[in-house]
């Protein structure tokens, strides 16, 4: 059985493990199991070594150990990472010189004992929801290994999933935590926009980029969250909010009075059955009986996807013109067409998520929380081309994001809960469900996640 | 916008956006933004209150 991340920094506080113990036993799966995952691109083993060290001799000096002391995590591979190289992914990056520091998130962790063993597989540039990687090799799922673990964060998913190590950080700018979270089976949350530095992270579209952890139990999720939260002046976009810890209030789950909704209209339609299923199972366990529709959910998407196209092509102009047979051949020409969107059509899309916010403040003015599914459908097989959604053939790679796109267009949080609907095609496989809660109320969808996980109804299983 | 009108625009702004691309290349662009024209079609023309921010986030 995995060990959670708080059980690994309990034992080592307590002193009946070492740091040093539980990451040479990290060290061991990884070498063993990414085999089959692939969800690593790189390991930090000797600077992890140097990490457990100095937690282990914390504690031998009596030293109060900070409250992830000893817990092994990895970053997607566009957090910089002191001496390493930030890829994004890519090939094009591979001759950039190393970073010179650690990305904020990174050194958050490392202040609240967490030890770094690696960055992790991901869609080039964060711009796919499949992690197919060519220059990597695709992430596996580790409930299905013909399957993708999503994506952008897919080597984050997959390691969390594989039990490789409990916690991991990816990023999310239309879905890629909440995607991995969901076909990987795990917890995953993508804070307010705003509310986690951004600092020492290779950036895709800088009005829709989030960043966020993985776990596979909420209270791992909400510590690592704690740990990270904080105003930074190197990231412009991050709130000047203080720190407000969730931990404490969220492991009894979300309170009796919590007003709880499921999103219908287009969350319903774009959605197979077994997403549908997840819904169901996830209201019934939160005592929500009231379908509500958010207004403009589809036009938000679009204006999602045109601000996506144009910001993420305008970044990679430059290198398209002079480089373009050594970009992603699966997101190339998407990127390409993206410099192609006329500026009308984007300002008309920032009017559009404005307008959507708007929408969407007015319905937590009666809501807490409110459910959609993560992902239209389960895993698809690696390589595929085409998903069908709701009767409609729709190119894989641009459509995972349906569902996750109209509320990381808004900046909403969301944490996003593994539910196992057992029906369909792949009864074998999870699917997730958004929880998203109002402006800046992390708290709210996260103690959502809790009461589904202490009812059993969202768990991340073993492998 | 027809395809052939679709063809023409996507010629045009690679040229301005200084791409040059053999046709094959040129065709899968092409079909890349006539799928992100038909998503932009379904909010571009939405008439909108003049009050509505149109800037993206910025704090100074």
């Amino acid at each position: 059985m995995t060990l959670s991340a708080l059980d690994i920094a309990r034992q080592v506080r307590e002193g009946s493990r070492t740091a040093t113990s539980f990451l040479d036993e990290a060290i061991a799966r990884i070498q063993e199991l990414d085999k089959r995952y692939n969800s690593f691109t790189e390991h930090t083993f000797d600077r992890a070594r140097t990490e457990a060290a100095a937690i282990d001799a914390r504690r031998e000096r009596g030293e109060t150990l900070p409250p992830l002391a000893g817990v092994p995590f990895a970053v997607k591979n566009l957090y910089d990472i002191e001496n390493v190289i930030t890829t994004a992914g890519a090939k094009v990056n591979q001759g950039n010189p190393p970073a010179s520091r650690d990305a904020t998130l990174v050194t958050r962790l490392k202040e609240a004992g967490a030890v770094l063993v690696g960055a992790l597989n991901m869609d080039e540039h964060a711009y796919g929801f499949t992690t197919e990687n060519s220059h990597y090799g695709p992430a596996r799922n580790p409930h299905d290994t013909s399957r993708t673990a999503g994506g952008s964060s897919g080597g984050s998913g997959a390691a969390v999933a594989g039990g490789l190590v409990p916690i991991t950080l990816g990023s999310d700018t239309n879905g890629s935590i909440r995607v991995p979270a969901s076909l990987c089976g795990i917890f995953g949350l993508k804070p307010t926009f705003g509310r986690l530095s951004r600092a020492g992270s290779f950036p895709f579209v800088g009005s829709l980029d989030h960043l966020g952890p993985f776990a596979r139990h909420v209270a791992d999720l909400a510590a690592a969250y704690d740990a990270m939260q904080g105003p930074d002046a190197a990231d412009h976009a991050c709130a000047q909010r203080p720190a407000e810890p969730v931990s404490a209030e969220v492991m009894n789950g979300l309170p009796a009075k919590a007003r709880v909704a499921v999103l219908g209209g287009y969350f319903h339609d774009w959605a197979n059955e077994p997403a549908r299923e997840a819904v169901r199972l996830a209201a019934q366990a939160l005592g929500a009986t009231t379908v509500v529709e958010l207004p403009g959910a589809e036009q938000a998407r679009a204006a999602a996807f045109i601000i996506t196209g144009a910001e993420g092509g305008s970044l990679h102009r430059q290198g398209l013109q002079n480089h373009y047979d050594d970009y992603e051949p699966a997101s190339r020409d998407r990127l390409v067409a993206g410099t192609l969107i006329p500026a009308t059509w984007v300002v008309q899309a920032q009017r559009v998520r404005q307008k959507f916010f708007e929408e969407a403040v007015r319905l937590f003015k009666d809501y807490d929380v409110l459910i959609a599914p993560a992902t239209p459908v389960a895993a698809t097989v690696i390589g595929a081309e085409w998903v069908t959604i709701n009767g409609q053939k729709l190119p894989c790679r641009a459509s995972m994001g349906l569902l996750t796109q109209p509320i990381s267009c808004i900046g909403l949080p969301v944490c996003t809960a593994p539910i196992w609907p057992g029906i369909g095609d792949d009864p074998h496989l999870p699917l997730g469900v958004q929880l998203i809660a109002g402006p800046w109320r992390e708290v709210d969808a996260l103690a959502a996640a809790c009461t589904l996980e202490l009812a059993g109804i969202a768990t991340a299983r073993e492998v | 916008m027809d395809q052939q009108q679709l063809k023409s625009y996507v010629d045009a702004t690679l040229a301005l956006q200084g791409f040059q691309f053999d046709q094959p290349i040129t065709d899968e662009i092409t079909l890349q933004f006539s799928r992100i024209h038909a998503i932009a079609s379904t909010f571009i023309d939405i008439k909108l209150p003049v009050s509505l921010e149109s800037a993206a986030v910025f704090r100074p």
